[in-house]
Parts: structure tokens; sequence; C-alpha cells
């Protein structure tokens, strides 16, 4: 009778599975596959990891996955020559746990399943190289590498609740729409001693944010410029605007996005950092963001070492 | 092959049918009698007021050395993981759940299985904190769990088939149900778990027999409840009177304070009481004010859901004081009059003392050696009086240094933690499962959250002896003093339950189910499951001969923090099987 249950509820599992995901892990032991270089353009294809549900990154369109990690991801994977299979990740508290659930370890409900490779991992040393209180370093399980965007904070306002928005202190007395637990919340929830904390309005996403701008519950919603730029570029946002004022006090005005590997696929890593390196800089990125009505900053990494006129090519200015 | 197995299955579903012939439903009336039926167990803390003492004595403290095991059963799979339940005996059958949302009906006698449900847990389902649940509930022709994925599921008894199975929160918004239901006047009652991901805690009452809301009650202020007459979803009061009174802004709306490990009921005062859980953001900085009903202990009509009375041991959390410990329902004597009391020992170091017809504060004392965020309780009101610099900075003032870093004492995993502890009617002591460690706070300098930067805050938890973290302790409730301790290397995480027969019983994460001297504290009796005990121990009488159970298999939070106490619990090896012992008959003194 057991036995009977069982293959049932392994039929169901079947069925109800996300069509696009591979399951390529051991069964019998319950661990993830050693995927390394060789065995990747072996197999044919690329796992690659991207949040679920966040738009502009990644997400769904009638199943199918979309959004500028998933673009970028494809081009990667046709590069390598091997076909494009997404891993959707549901983020967990910090990036950490994100890393140890998808690229090196496996969470612990579904140890099969990991991505070959994870994008929209912020490329900062200061992190990749961070230590515990016993001194140990935290993240040595993974290789962050290959920034291919450099992220910022924005602000969109309703122009008919606000003339203008010159300094974030204009939220003591206009309400204003963040994400939950986020940079911004928090930003916003403490800033000026706490003088803007009445007027924050809590969202599950910039999206319902945006949803609460519409029905006039909120003057200005504030999240990554990526994501402004996205609502902002939807017809029914059109009557609002990027607001041009400076987040004072925030630490991390802009810092760079990439990718991440297990430590032990250093091969794989080579290989798509020479990918996404030359679509950073032939300027491929930022028509791919022009794509999707987002503008494109060159990350930090590349500022470093290339001349201004490579610069400006790659953000595609003239 | 084919063959053999058709017989396996004759063979079974044959012990089902002779095990359920005799088999009677749970009533209303076998609940609230529970705590002094010693040949069932049909609650989750042996009796509706949660104090697990059993009236039993042929097992005490003079034969507890001929303790033996009589069976263990495998709870099987890979799926060996932290088995928090406490099992239930009905008619020969007991009933226990496992990690990963498992059920089973075993042979009380043999320990052979009748039934076994795994829940189908969807994809990608990021339960906040293990894998755990706590025990089933048992009425009429039906078992009932909560699951993973925040599910109530109705099994028929005998089959293990689901009858309902109703959601009772979103699991991708973060909510989770580990806690063993109640049942009361018909109506299965549980709260849900959740994470940091601006939850709202609730309770909701759910008729028993058809899986149909009667109730829904909120557990933060402002939010409105709700009762079910016909099909009509009826306005039944806002939580706290109205938003916005201990809350600034919206947060109300996102405020945490999940019921996470369900409740204990008084009948007495015919009141449910439930503990909620820290307020969300962690950042205290954030939200000035109370914050109501957060780390609090509340007192529930059963009947519609109302809040009679709050008691909030933490206010304003800062050190994640989640505030869920259970609250046990006791009568002591003074002054020659009953005091109707109750009592629970909170994550914050302190234990309480209080009034259960009215929620006041009657006494409060520490169970811990240290408590570094508070002085002491305002001996009026028992609101904690905060030490000056105990609470952790605010990580936005930081302007990206480490800030200062601030030695907290208990730490987040608390005084006590989930594992309930239990009253002895013939000692009057309370034996507290504590734990004896501290914890730094700092603002991580960089931190990163879905492709965003982000103010995080870094922990560690640090042992405060070198040479034990987990103790047991026999609390005066009257007094405050502690009776005895006992010390264990590793912390403890598993239940306690005392007996008539002078025993207070709990596991070890060393593996060890362990029997003390209620009175003393003397080590009686120790055996070694093969894995750590998280479970909680039960104790009754079948065919005239006591027995004792427990579930084994290391797990739960401990593991999933590092720093310093992992180095003394990584060792430990999981686990999923329950212990079953028995006193031979022939080893019980005659009466």
């Amino acid at each position: 009778m057991k036995a009977l249950f069982r293959v049932i509820a392994l039929m169901l599992l079947l069925q109800t599975g996300v069509a696009q995901e591979v399951d390529d892990g051991n069964a019998l032991l319950n661990r993830p596959a050693e995927r390394t270089y060789d065995i990747i353009l072996e197999s044919g294809y690329l796992k690659v990891g991207v949040y679920q549900n966040f738009p502009p990154y990644s997400y769904t369109v009638n199943g199918e996955p979309q959004g500028i990690d998933v673009e970028l991801g494809k081009r990667i994977a046709k590069a390598m020559g091997v076909d494009f299979k997404v891993h959707w990740i549901v983020p967990d508290e910090n990036l950490g746990d994100d890393l140890r659930n998808n690229v090196w370890k496996g969470h612990y409900l579904a140890k099969q399943r990991l991505a070959d490779v994870m994008m929209r991992v912020p490329y900062d040393k200061q992190y990749a190289y961070m230590q515990d209180s016993t001194g140990e370093y935290m993240n040595e399980q993974v290789v962050l590498f290959g920034p291919y965007q450099q992220e910022t904070w924005q602000i969109a306002y309703n122009p008919q609740k606000m003339d203008s928005v010159d300094t974030v202190a204009m939220f003591q007395y206009h309400p204003i729409g963040v994400e939950i637990d986020t940079l911004p919340d928090f930003y916003l929830s403490s800033g000026l001693n706490g003088r803007l904390r009445e007027q924050v309005r809590h969202y599950a996403n910039v999206e319902e944010a945006f949803g609460a701008m519409r029905d006039g519950e909120v003057s200005a919603v504030m999240g990554m410029r990526a994501e402004i730029d996205y609502q902002l570029a939807n017809a029914k946002n059109s009557e609002f605007k990027h607001a041009g004022n400076g987040f004072p006090g925030i630490n991390k005005q802009v810092w760079d996005v990439g990718m991440a590997i297990k430590h032990t696929h250093r091969q794989l890593g080579y290989a798509l950092e020479d990918i996404v390196g030359k679509f950073v800089q032939s300027g491929e990125l930022n028509e791919l963001f022009s794509q999707f009505s987002l503008r494109y900053s060159v990350p930090q990494y590349y500022r470093e070492f290339l001349s201004d006129e490579a610069i400006a090519q790659a953000e595609g200015r003239p | 092959m084919r063959l053999n197995r058709f017989g396996i299955r004759i063979a079974v579903s044959t012990l089902a049918l002779a095990v359920s012939c005799g088999a009677q439903a749970v009533t209303d009336e076998d609940i609230l009698n529970d705590a002094n039926t010693p040949e069932d167990i049909v609650t989750y803390g042996m009796g509706t007021q949660g104090q697990r003492f059993s009236t039993l004595e042929d097992l005490n403290t003079d034969n507890i050395q001929y303790l033996q095991p009589a069976w263990a059963f495998s709870f099987g799979s890979e799926k060996m993981r932290g088995q928090e339940s406490q099992p239930m005996i009905k008619d020969g059958v007991m009933y226990v759940t496992a990690s990963y949302s498992r059920v089973y009906a075993i042979d009380a006698r043999t320990g052979e299985e009748i039934w076994q449900y795994d829940a189908r847990l969807p994809d990608g389902i990021m339960p906040c904190c293990d894998v755990v649940n706590r025990g089933v509930a048992l009425y009429g022709d039906k078992v009932y769990f909560g699951t993973l994925d925040a599910r109530l599921v109705a099994l028929n008894k005998d089959t293990g088939k689901p009858e309902w199975i109703k959601k009772v929160a979103d699991y991708q918004a973060g909510y989770a149900i580990t806690a063993a239901p109640i049942i009361i006047k018909g109506k299965i009652i549980t709260g849900v778990a959740g994470g940091e991901f601006g939850v709202v805690g609730k309770v909701e009452a759910y008729d028993a027999e058809t899986g149909d809301l009667v109730w829904t009650r909120p557990t933060v202020e402002g939010h409105m409840g709700y009762v079910y007459e016909d099909g009509e979803k009826v306005e039944n009061g806002i939580s706290g009177g109205e938003a916005g009174r201990t809350w600034p802004g919206d947060m109300w709306k996102t405020g945490g304070a999940a019921p996470w490990l369900g409740g204990t009921y008084d009948q007495d005062t015919d009141s449910l009481f439930f503990g909620t859980s820290n307020p969300s953001p962690w950042n205290s900085h954030l939200r000035p004010g109370d914050n109501l009903f957060s780390s609090s202990r509340l007192a529930i009509d059963p009947d519609d859901g109302s809040i009679k009375w709050h008691f909030q041991t933490t206010p304003h959390d800062g050190w994640d004081y989640d505030g869920v410990n259970e609250l046990i329902s006791f009568n002591y004597e003074e002054d020659g009059k009953t005091v109707m009391a109750a009592a629970t020992a909170d994550r914050n170091g302190f234990f309480y003392v209080l009034n259960r017809e009215n929620g006041d504060f009657i006494r409060g004392f520490p169970f811990v050696d240290k408590i570094t965020w508070a002085t002491g309780l305002d001996p009026e009101t028992g609101r904690p009086i905060y030490a000056e610099g105990g609470r952790p900075g605010d990580p936005a003032g930081m302007d990206g240094s480490k800030g200062e870093t601030v030695v907290a004492q208990p730490a987040f995993l608390g005084g006590k933690n989930w594992m309930p502890m239990a009253y002895s009617q013939k000692t009057g002591l309370f034996y507290v499962p504590s734990n004896e460690w501290s914890m730094d706070i700092w603002n991580e300098p960089v931190s990163y959250k879905r492709g965003g930067a982000f103010l995080g805050a870094g922990f560690t938890i640090k042992p405060a002896n070198d040479d034990y973290i987990g103790v047991l302790r026999a609390m005066d409730p009257k007094t405050g003093e502690e009776v005895w301790r006992y010390e264990n290397p590793a912390p403890l995480w598993g239940g306690v339950m005392t007996t008539a027969g002078d025993l207070v019983f709990t596991g070890t994460p060393e593996g060890y189910l362990k029997a003390f001297d209620a009175k003393t504290g003397e080590e009686l009796y120790k055996f070694n499951t093969g894995s750590g005990v998280v479970g909680t121990p039960v104790t009754w009488q079948m065919d005239g001969q006591q027995f004792v159970s427990v579930a084994s298999g290391w797990g739960g939070a401990v593991p999933l923090w590092g720093g310093e106490v992992a180095k003394v619990v990584k060792h430990f090896n999981q686990g999923g099987t329950v212990w079953t012992f028995k006193l031979p008959k022939d080893r019980v003194a005659s009466q």
C-alpha cells in the first residue's frame, strides 16, 4: 500500500515540477551533481540561478522566464554552446543564505538542487573576504566574480502631489512607499532621527508600491534604480517621474553586481568572466538594458582600468 | 514479489482493523480530563493546562533503575533531523509526528506501524527554523496536525487517509505551522509561525469535523478579528482597539508577533493561552513603542477569539526575545487561599507568575544565572527595567562602520526556548529546561539581500561557562528559589515531564533520556537513544504497566547556528526514532 502511495506521490511531483528546471542531482545519495566546466559542456546545458518574481531582473511571463538576468544567462549559455536552463531562487534572509542554498551546499529541503552559476550577486571584495567572530572566512565556499552592472538607489514621484524631490526631507510631509525589509525601508524609517518614519508605507515589492502611488496612497516610491526605471517605463505609470535627490547617510550608494560559482568550479568562472567581460565592453549589455528601458552603468571594476572612451562605448554614449 | 506484497498489505489492514475495533472516539470530556487519565494521552501537554504531570507512581525513585526499552520505531527515509514531537496515546495506538510534516500511527504494544502519512510539501518552500513538528491533536475519529506549508490536515485515525486539508496561511508569504494544534469544544485551534518577512501573527479556530473556519484573531494591534456565522464573516473587534497606539507609521501592518508554539487551555477560566513572537523588523530603533502584542502572553476566549487580557514580557523587544513560551495554569495556597495562577519561563531569562483570571503580575524572578539587558522587573507591573547600554545599536546610525558590539545575556535562543517545562502537583515545583549563553550583536558593515545593499546585524552565541550550557532547574514559583539544578554540557532542547512517582524526565542532545529525583535533582537513570533527544517525553499506563516514550533525533534551531556553540554540538548525529520503555510488572512495589 505504501509502495503504491509512493509511486503516485512521485508521479504528482513530476507533473507539477516547473517544466524548465532540471533535476540532475543524485537521488540515491540525495546530493547535488558536481558539475564542473567539462561536465556542463558535455551535458549540453547551463543551470543559471536567478531570483523568482524579481522584475526587471528575473520573472516569468506565461510561464516563460524573462528579464535582464535571464537574458544575460541565455546569452552566456549560447556563447558556451549549451542550452540555458533556469534555476529559480527563493530569496532567504541574506545573500549568505542564498549562496549556501543555491551555489555550494543546497537547501536542507532540496539537497539535490544547485545552480551552476548564480546571477545578481553583489561583487564586493570586502564581502567576499569577510571573517566571522572565530576568524573563519564566511564566504570561502564560493567565488564572487564577473561584475556586469552597477546598481544604485532611485526615487520615483508623482508630480501632481509634489513639485520635485530636492531632498529626502520632503518625506516628512509626503507618504513614500518601500519594499518591506530592504535598505530603503530602514533608511527612511530611521533617517533624520526618525522624522520620516510616520510617512513610510510598506509593501511586498516595488510593483505593489507603484500600485499604491497610482491609487494616491503614496506620493513617491524608493527602490533600486532598475526596479524604478522598469516601473516608470510602464505606460500605466507614465505620469510619474524620476527624482534627482541624493541619499545622504547611505553607506552603499552604488555597488557592482556580478555572479557566483562554487569555489571548486573556478574553470567555469574563468570562462564566464571572459564571456561577460566581452558583453560589458562591447556595449551589448547596455543594449540589453535599453531593450528593457533601463539605464546601464558600467561596474566600478571596469572603471579602474578602462579608458573614458571605452567606458563611453560600454555605456552606449557617443 | 507481488504475492509477497499482497500478503503484507493484508496483514497491515487486519492489524488496523483489530486496533480500531476496540477504539473509542476522543471526546471533549477526554480532552478536558486528560491530566487525570493516565491510560491515555490525548492532549499536547498531558492535560490542556500543559503541566506535563502524570499521576502514575508505579514507576518511582525506588525502581526507576529497572526501566527497560520495550521497542523502538524508526521514522525511516533520509529525513533524520529535528524530532521535537510529543507522542499521543489512545486505545493502544501511538500517534506521533516526525520532521518534514510526517505522521505515524504505531501499535503502542509492539512498535509496529499501522499507517504513515507524508504531507507533500511544495517545491521551493523555505521554512524559517528547520523542519520540525511538535505533535498531533486527537478528536473524534480524526488525527490533526499542521504542516510546514501552513496547512491543517485532518486524517482518519484508523487509515491515515486525509479527511480534509485547510490552508491556514500562505507559505510563500513566510508562514508555517510546526506546533501541535489544541482542540477545545469541538474546535481545532492553531497559531502560525513566520519569519522576518513582515508576517502578522494570528490564532484561528476551525470546526474539527468539517474544517470550516470559526474565528480568526490577529495578534498585532490594529487588525480586525472575525467570527464566521453561517458562512458570513462578521467583525469581532480590532485587536488592541485601534491601530497605531504602540507602533509608528504603518508598521503594525507587518508587525510579526507570530504565535508559533501553540497554546494551552484552562477550563477554570475558560481561556486559551498563547504566546507571541518578537516584533518585526528586528531593528528596534525603527519602531519606538511597546509594539503590542509582540512578545506577550494572550488570554483568548475559545468561543469567539476575543482577547481577554495580555501580559507583555519584553515590550519594545530589541534582542529577539521571542515570547512564545507556554503559559502553564496551576493553583497554589497562600494565606489560606487558593491562588489561580499561571507561570511562564520567558526567553528573556525571567520567570513570571501571573493571575490567570486577569493577567495581573504576581511575581517574577530570573531563572538563569545572569541577565544583562534588564536590571530587574517592576514589582507592581512586571515590566522590565532596561539596563543602560543593553540595547543593540541602530545600524542606520553607524555610517558603514561595525559599530559597538553589545553583549546580551541570555542569547536570542533564550534562557528557555520552545521546549516545554513541567509542573509537579506533588512537589509544587516547576522543572525548567534552560540554557546559559550570551550573544554578541554588532552592525555588519557590509551586507546584501536579494541583489541589493542592506543593513544587517551580525551576532554570535557564546556559552556562558566552559563546561556546560544546559541547566535543568527546579524552581519554586512562590519564592523564586532554585531548589536544585542539573548541568549538561550541550544546550538542553527537549521538553520535560514529571510524575507522582517523584521523577523528572528530559532528554539531552548527547542522546540520553534521563530521569531525576524531583525533590533532590539526583540523576537516577539514563539511556542513550542513539541520537540527540529534542522531543518531549510522555508516560502512560497500558495493560497494567507503566510506559515511557520519547522521540529521538538531533536537530532544531541549535545546529543551524555557528560560533562557539557549534563546537559543542557539531559531532552529534542526526536520527529519527521513537523509543518506548516499560517497567516490568514484577518490579512494581506491592501496594
